[in-house]
């Protein structure tokens, strides 16, 4: 909200730089955002938090600044002149729990020009533009009283005047030029004929003041927050009227701000009154009654602030204050303080007005309590494990559209029922969208040896219900060897796990070739392979991506402390074997086969080699592989291995596919 | 057998006195010693024998022939003149491949961590919520101004006993739930992803991280808010940064706070007088807000089951985003989620 200083200065005298006033209202908890001079003037622009009405109004601007200045308020109440009595029309609310109180005045004979210069310059500098000298003084009050005023030309009103919702499908077109469909939620003030306003929104163009206006009518109502919110939320506009109904007028200021209203037009446009109306009852203001101890609010912020200086700030700030015995006080809130309910906003009142600043910061002692959550601990272990591996980590959005979602096929995902963008409007059932935005990100940047991992939760649809799963991604491209290096990442993690009885299971997964799913004790826990060459053609990817993803809450279950395991000292010895491989036939075999016959001497072995050449048989694979043997007992003596090597060879030879060399 | 064992031995000899180089010496020894060699040969001869006697003179003669030619080659060896290439030192590097953490996991960890040494814990909570953790149980009115600046996901999942269900817009719905299934004493930090309907500029994200951290004991006050505060400013920022709070306004707390660090981009610039220096961080205020905090309000207590006359609490939140931001020097939230391996590459763990 933006205010003008002279405008203030009219209700207070302020004897600091408009600068120290902005940093002194801060520390007071009305957040000055922006100081600037203008002429003479100085605008402020002011946060006005949602709990304070009140100081969407010069009055309560200058009011705030009178308690921290220490000032007087100079407000001076209009006398209410409700004589003669409207006779012209009616007021007739139809919708009381809308509407409480709705008063108009007409005035006659007004000559419309332009304002005088104080007058545009007031409302210029609050923000708002000058229209001519009706529009202007009902802003002017406006922004003095913080109640809306809003004023019709009484010759185009047709009859009664009521205050209803409105029918579906009744049209207005708003002083914006904009033709507005009107639905029940909306509020109008309407004639005998037709709607002439969206009521404490805007006002209708066909009932506009302009310069042929001859006779005002002018408005001043209590219209219900709620409804006010909801009938702007309809129409998808704000106005400085509706902000404020939507926050709470005072309705001792209605009639006041009326006839200020009345009197400026009769000052400066000439017009004489010749009716007031009023229907609905004004509103009862409720002052709040709290009692409250010293030493509960002392020990409440940790101060130690002395009553005296309490019972001064309360005052100040216009509340009522009797001793209750020496450690206690009775607390009256001022009418208008709608915020005041209990005694912690007593608390607020005074600390702020104190000083955040004279509270001396302690340090709690705080005692044991809950654990810590397991998950976010995996996780975390996981963060400080993954890049040792080479990994970069990644954080991608939860929310992605439904239509790259069915690129992957038909995915069932939650989806947003107000999003922002046909981009993001479904939640995402798996990390993959995220991983190969990524990757082909930096792809297009002409950046290769991705290497990349990302820890978040997918979103299922579980029936009517739903299930957030916390997941691991894993994602490579343009390295060497993609899918053994992924196996091997794969491979490491579950050694960090201590996970030792897993299995590798080909599979055919949707969207992947070259798949694995990894399952331990029977349950498949995640899966890593090649995307497949329909989903690369659907996104133009010319690069492989491999990509693997795993469900965290699975691989903790399954996780198992690590122990120290005891390592042979005696000496490990290699021999060599070449071998061919028929490409029907899986390594497994021969893997299978070393374990077996190698048995307590096998320690470990390793392609160190792998050949390629026109002069071999195209149906098979060659490599070398390198065996390595060792004892727990003792040392092996070089017959020994030889003998184990050379069985090793032997039961190599007598399979089908393997070729010993 | 004999002879060929001395045959083989005077072979030897003569391919040695041809030998130049050290290459020439590794092909001797894979003639002689090689799996293949003669020698070799030999021992798989003597396998066959019947006579035992023989077999083991046969053998012992072999073994010393091998041994024999293996000292030569290894005393032959060392009177080689070791000829190294000579290295290009100026040659590029090869390049490491590194891993590395999130900048926006990193910062997370450094605040968890701050706050874990003063005795909170960690406690994640679910992004899917329902109005009732969202706003009511934070008297937050589901139709109020106060309730504007949380622009809310809403899903379509069937609406349960607790309302609507919706993306979370802020991490204090984390803090209902502990409360509502533990009793005091309570120091917990919450860390996580959190969703409003803005749109993206280089300020602006509908995903972003928060982190809420609430404490409720006999006792707890205000003052030890400020204190639990600042010391994470002092430790996270640096000791020589200046904090201000000021007060303001979240239907969940009272009183409520916002802080202010002194600007870390311009220092104290903006306190010199008639300087028209203008920091473009902090827009020539010399402040920046990092957080929104306060003593949670009795009826938040209440709604959890927490008697508030017995117990008061603080509770504060932070936007991850926005704290990395300001400490790293990153003018634009967007690249945080474009994962460029030139953003992520300048950030470690
Ligand atoms: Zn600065």
């Amino acid at each position: 909200m933006q205010f003008s200083l002279d405008f203030i200065k009219e209700l207070v005298d302020i004897n600091i730089s408009p600068k120290k006033l902005s940093s002194l209202l801060t520390m007071a908890g009305m957040e000055v955002e922006r100081l600037e001079s203008k002429g003479k003037d100085w605008i402020l622009e002011i946060e006005v938090t949602a709990n304070r009405y009140d100081w969407l109004s010069i009055i309560g601007i200058a009011r705030e600044i009178s308690v921290c200045l220490n000032k007087k308020l100079k407000l001076n109440y209009p006398k209410i002149k409700t004589k003669p009595t409207l006779k012209k029309r009616k007021i007739i609310i139809e919708s009381p729990q809308d509407c409480l109180f709705y008063i108009g005045r007409l005035i006659r004979g007004v000559n419309i020009t332009n304002s005088p210069q104080w007058l545009q310059e007031r409302v210029l500098n609050c923000g708002i533009n000058s229209v001519n000298n009706i529009v202007d003084i009902t802003n002017y009050c406006m922004l003095k009283w913080g109640t809306p005023l809003h004023a019709f030309d009484d010759d185009k009103i047709e009859g009664n005047v009521y205050i209803r919702r409105a029918k579906e499908g009744e049209k207005l077109i708003t002083i914006d030029g904009k033709e507005r469909e009107l639905f029940r939620d909306n509020l109008v003030i309407a004639d005998d004929k037709k709607v002439i306003a969206l009521a404490g929104v805007m006002g209708g163009k066909d009932t506009e003041v302009d310069e042929n206006t001859k006779n005002v009518f002018l408005e001043a109502a209590v219209f219900s927050p709620l409804t006010i919110r909801r009938s702007r939320q309809k129409a998808g506009l704000v106005t400085e009227s509706s902000y404020r109904f939507e926050r709470a007028v005072f309705s001792d200021y209605l009639e006041c701000a009326s006839q200020e209203a009345n009197l400026l037009i009769e000052r400066l446009a000439d017009g004489k009154l010749i009716g007031y109306g009023k229907a609905g009852r004004k509103p009862l203001t409720k002052k709040k009654v709290i009692s409250l101890s010293i030493n509960d609010l002392n020990s409440y912020l940790g101060s130690n602030i002395p009553k005296d200086s309490i019972k001064k700030i309360l005052s100040h700030l216009d509340f009522q204050v009797k001793d209750r015995g020496s450690n206690g006080l009775q607390i009256i809130s001022p009418a208008f303080r709608f915020d005041i309910k209990e005694k912690v906003d007593i608390y607020e009142e005074i600390v702020r007005i104190y000083g955040y600043d004279k509270i001396e910061p302690c340090l709690p002692f705080l005692p044991f309590q809950l654990n810590q959550d397991e998950l976010f601990e995996f996780k975390r272990k996981l963060r400080s494990f993954l890049p040792i591996l080479g990994l970069k980590e990644i954080i991608t959005y939860s929310i992605v559209s439904e239509k790259n979602l069915k690129n992957l096929g038909k995915i069932e995902s939650i989806n947003i029922t107000n999003p922002l963008r046909e981009q993001e409007n479904t939640l995402r059932p798996t990390l993959l969208t995220g991983m190969l935005d990524t990757i082909m990100y930096n792809l297009n940047r002409n950046q290769r040896n991705l290497r990349f991992f990302e820890i978040a939760n997918v979103y299922i649809k579980d029936r009517d219900n739903f299930k957030e799963i916390p997941k691991l991604s894993l994602g490579v491209s343009g390295i060497r060897e993609e899918f053994f290096f992924l196996k091997g990442i794969v491979e490491e993690l579950l050694n960090f796990l201590n996970i030792a009885q897993y299995e590798f299971r080909e599979d055919s997964l949707p969207n992947f070739i070259q798949a694995l799913m990894v399952v331990i004790e029977e349950e498949p826990v995640g899966f890593f392979g090649k995307l497949d060459e329909k989903v690369r053609k659907e996104l133009d990817l010319k690069e492989n991506i491999f990509y693997g993803e795993f469900n965290l809450e699975l691989l903790k279950s399954f996780k198992k402390e690590n122990k120290y395991k005891p390592f042979s000292q005696y000496p490990i010895v290699y021999r060599d074997i070449s071998l061919g491989l028929r490409k029907d036939i899986n390594f497994k075999k021969i893997g299978d086969t070393i374990r077996e016959v190698g048995k307590e001497f096998l320690y470990n072995y390793r392609v160190i080699d792998v050949y390629r050449g026109k002069d071999l048989p195209q149906d098979s694979n060659f490599f070398t592989l390198r065996i390595f043997y060792q004892s727990k007992e003792r040392t092996l003596t070089s017959e020994e291995v030889d003998t184990i090597h050379q069985n090793i060879r032997d039961e190599l030879s007598k399979k089908e596919g393997i070729i010993v060399r | 057998m004999e002879k060929e064992i001395s045959k083989l031995e005077e072979e030897f000899q003569k391919d040695l006195s041809l030998v130049k180089g050290g290459e020439d010496l590794e092909k001797l020894r894979i003639k002689y010693l090689g799996r293949k060699s003669p020698i070799n040969k030999l021992f798989t001869q003597i396998s066959h024998l019947e006579n035992r006697e023989e077999k083991a003179l046969l053998g012992k003669n072999i073994n010393s022939l091998k041994e024999k030619i293996s000292s030569i080659i290894e005393e032959k060896l060392k009177s080689v003149e070791i000829k190294e290439d000579r290295l290009d030192l100026t040659f590029p590097s090869s390049q490491a491949y590194l891993g590395s953490l999130h900048i926006l996991s990193i910062v997370n960890n450094i605040i968890c961590s701050i706050f874990e040494r003063m005795g909170f814990v960690v406690i994640e909570g679910g992004e899917i919520e329902d109005e009732k953790h969202n706003f009511s149980s934070l008297n937050i009115p589901l139709q109020h101004p106060s309730r504007d600046v949380f622009d809310t996901f809403y899903l379509d999942i069937p609406e349960s006993n607790d309302g609507r269900l919706l993306l979370r817009s802020h991490t204090s719905p984390s803090q209902i739930r502990v409360m509502e299934k533990n009793k005091p004493p309570l120091a917990v930090i919450s860390p996580g992803r959190v969703y409003r309907p803005d749109k993206v500029d280089a300020s602006h994200s509908f995903m972003f991280h928060q982190i809420e951290g609430f404490a409720v004991d006999k006792g707890i006050n205000f003052s030890h808010l400020k204190g639990v505060l600042t010391y994470f400013a002092k430790s996270f920022f640096s000791s020589d940064v200046e904090l201000r709070f000021r007060p303001h306004f979240f239907p969940f707390t009272e009183p409520s706070v916002e802080v202010d660090v002194s600007c870390i981009i311009c220092k104290s610039k903006h306190l010199e007088k008639g300087s028209e220096y203008k920091c473009s961080v902090c827009r020539g205020k010399g402040w920046l807000e990092i957080l929104g905090a306060g003593m949670i309000h009795p009826q938040v207590l209440e709604n959890c089951g927490i008697d508030y006359k017995k117990y008061s609490g603080f509770a504060f939140g932070m936007g991850v985003d926005r704290i990395a931001m300001l400490k790293y020097g990153i003018e634009d939230i967007r690249l945080f989620y474009q994962n460029d391996i030139r953003f992520l590459e300048q950030f470690y763990i």
